[in-house]
């Protein structure tokens, strides 16, 4: 007996399935009574609720939401809503923060000043006030009536921004679709065979011409190719809508996130060894091949986990919509709890989706970091 | 909360019980009150415009406070004879339960709840707490109809929420939803113009309107969304004040129905125009006593607040900075719900 209890491995086993046991055993002591007592006060539980209809209505969404639409159907809306603002927040934060990171680390002293500022005024002020701010800017532009307009097709008002958008029907964004992520297959699948030019002009070229086929087919005769906003009674039909909530959240959270990123990517930038690029020059490199060969490569790999950190934590700041009335994730799961009562399913679902959403890009940004770290070192 | 505060009033109620007990024996609450010459009716913790605020000189103003003073002066024959408490929304059930309330005066929804499980019972509807959609004046709206196609911003995740989505889908109206988690932001949205119209309870939108920077800007809709009828409320069992309370309202409403006034009641009462204006203002006996009161506590009530139209006018309608439109608030042959009871 003693001898097994000598073991180190069975010792270390013992320990780490001892502790697996009472985690478990604490989660499922912490869910049963939880159940108990929500049955004691006679609530109901369970996810039935989510085939109810909500009867209250929600202010944007890329699926179609009526008051008669179930909770679940809502919610995923939610989800939606809060994907498209993060993701479009991360794209442009990182294009931002690239240009901010080129301008801090060039020798022209006047870019170098501008990049600081900017860091340090969007750096350091929290980001709900940012949000707060633009959203204020944008609601106190005149009414739509008075709304300031460039050739009467791009309308900027208290409603949002108005711009043209060719006519395509929900079918044809969805073969567009389809065709973009076809291209983006192709372009990967022949790497090895083609060059990058024709590669390129191949891939466009058939999504430009799935685009004209379905924006010509399948449309009502004589209706416009481009629908252009139009002023009528108290809106503006036609033409795509950019509303001062998503605007403001996006605005916000972009400029914010890109002080951070920048940030990161400077100091990507600059822990590149000096040594490494002057062997480059030693060895007869131009500027731009050092830079796409040499120091771009090392910078990523050094910024990669700080960049993950930072993207994570952009999704979760989302949240901040909630406050300027952008119905994200966070605030259809509000505003479901007052209305179904369904306070602990709706929060589990609430964590449950922003650790889909966190994972998958954590996920992914491992799966990029695996392949441009050193090989043969962990 | 609800659970700390209903056992402070169990213990309020066993602390007083002693007293209680005493003025318990074959006495009603209508005589307790007689005898301490002194009406206990609620304010509130704060002001609730139109209905209970404090006014520059510190006295209490407002729609129930008016009220209050109608019943002070029906049971003891003068307004001055009423203390205001003021109490919280939470408060008033455990306030009434431990008797430092008489009544509750107070934008009180008519809920099952509160008429069986919390041992209270209704008058008649004094008030009609009407959904309302307020709009910008220049949009010259006249109905919500007219808002076709308009951004309503309402509070996120509250019954109006729900009312509005029922009232547009049911009028075939088309329009653009916007929801907010806090009042503030709602009310800032609006005021900056994101919003065409909001929707709210009654008194909400036209606090939201005195507070804005130039309230003439906006304007209530005479449109109701749905209604919550509001009643004064006494201890389950008190039918003595009860029904004293309802004649109350009934008199009141009388009164503007034919046309009695603040004004002109000294001269009704010395030369009724009907017979039933004669019993109203007790020229020929009969309206006190079956109450337990003066016969004059009609007339005396009459011309200390006026009729029911005139109290409305001077507090929350027209004649107030809250400009809140009659609309149920109305007599029923001018549109709305009001009607006395038949006085025999």
């Amino acid at each position: 007996m003693s001898q097994i209890f000598a073991s180190q491995k069975f010792r270390r086993i013992a320990v780490q399935g001892g502790f697996i046991l009472g985690v478990v055993a604490l989660i499922a002591s912490t869910i049963l009574v939880g159940k108990s007592n929500i049955a004691d006060q006679g609530m109901a539980t369970g996810f039935g609720f989510l085939e109810q209809t909500t009867g209250w209505p929600v202010n944007f969404s890329i699926i179609e939401v009526t008051g008669r639409s179930t909770y679940a159907r809502v919610l995923w809306a939610g989800l939606l809503n809060t994907m498209l603002v993060g993701f479009l927040t991360l794209i442009f934060a990182t294009v931002l923060g690239l240009l901010l990171a080129l301008m801090r680390v060039s020798s022209n002293t006047l870019m170098k000043l501008v990049g600081a500022s900017y860091v340090e005024v969007f750096r350091n002020v929290p980001v709900i006030l940012q949000v707060f701010f633009w959203y204020a800017i944008l609601t106190h532009l005149p009414s739509p009536k008075q709304a300031y307009t460039l050739g009467e097709a791009f309308y900027l008002s208290n409603r949002g921004i108005m711009m043209p958008a060719p006519a395509l029907s929900g079918s044809d964004m969805a073969w567009l679709l389809v065709s973009v992520i076809l291209a983006v297959v192709f372009l990967g699948l022949t790497r090895e065979r083609l060059r990058l030019g024709p590669r390129w002009a191949i891939a466009t070229g058939a999504v430009f011409i799935v685009f004209v086929v379905v924006l010509l087919t399948g449309r009502e005769p004589d209706s416009a190719l481009i629908s252009t906003p139009q002023l009528k009674g108290l809106r503006f039909v036609g033409g795509i809508t950019l509303k001062p909530e998503f605007t403001a959240l996006l605005v916000g959270l972009t400029l914010f996130g890109a002080s951070y990123i920048g940030e990161i990517i400077r100091g990507g930038l600059l822990s590149v060894d000096r040594g490494k690029l002057e062997a480059g020059r030693a060895l007869g490199f131009s500027t731009f091949q050092i830079n796409r060969l040499i120091r771009i490569p090392l910078a990523f790999r050094a910024m990669l986990p700080s960049l993950t950190n930072q993207y994570i934590w952009l999704m979760k700041g989302t949240t901040v919509g909630i406050a300027v009335g952008y119905p994200d994730y966070f605030a259809i799961v509000s505003t479901s709890i007052n209305q179904s009562g369904q306070t602990m399913e709706l929060l589990a679902l609430l964590m449950g989706g922003f650790i889909l959403i966190n994972y998958s890009i954590g996920f992914l940004m491992n799966m990029l970091n695996d392949r441009i770290k050193l090989k043969g070192r962990s | 909360m609800k659970n700390i505060l209903t056992s402070l009033a169990v213990a309020g109620t066993m602390a007083l019980g002693s007293v209680t007990a005493v003025q318990a024996e074959g006495q009603g609450l209508l005589d307790t009150i007689i005898e301490r010459d002194s009406l206990l009716c609620t304010g509130h913790n704060g002001s609730y415009l139109g209905f209970a605020e404090v006014d520059g000189q510190g006295e209490w103003q407002g729609f129930d406070i008016e009220f209050c003073k109608a019943l002070a002066t029906a049971i003891l024959g003068s307004p001055d004879k009423l203390q205001i408490i003021p109490v919280s929304w939470a408060q008033r059930f455990p306030s009434i339960q431990s008797g430092d309330i008489d009544v509750i005066i107070k934008v009180t929804g008519w809920t099952m709840t509160r008429d069986t499980e919390l041992g209270l019972q209704y008058s008649r509807p004094y008030f009609i707490g009407p959904f309302y959609v307020m709009s910008k004046t220049e949009l010259e709206a006249e109905g919500i109809a007219d808002l076709e196609g308009g951004v309503f911003c309402v509070n996120a995740g509250t019954t109006v929420e729900r009312v509005l989505t029922d009232y547009m889908e049911t009028n075939g109206i088309d329009y653009e939803p916007l929801a907010f988690e806090k009042g503030e932001e709602l009310r800032a949205a609006f005021y900056a113009g994101r919003c065409d119209a909001i929707a709210g309870f009654g008194p909400f939108l036209s606090a939201t309107r005195v507070n804005a920077d130039n309230p003439d800007d906006f304007e209530i809709l005479g449109d109701v969304l749905a209604l919550e009828p509001e009643g004064i409320v006494v201890k389950q069992g008190e039918d003595d004040l009860l029904d004293v309370i309802n004649w109350m309202v009934s008199a009141l409403i009388m009164a503007e129905e034919n046309g009695v006034t603040q004004a002109n009641v000294d001269e009704m009462k010395a030369n009724p125009p009907t017979a039933s204006i004669g019993r109203l203002l007790g020229s020929t006996p009969g309206v006190g006593a079956r109450l337990g009161l003066n016969d004059d506590w009609a007339y005396n009530v009459i011309k200390t607040v006026g009729n029911y139209g005139e109290i409305y006018d001077r507090t929350v309608g027209e004649g107030s900075r809250y400009k809140l439109p009659r609309g149920l608030n109305n007599l029923w042959n001018n549109g709305g719900l009001l009607y006395p009871l038949v006085l025999d």
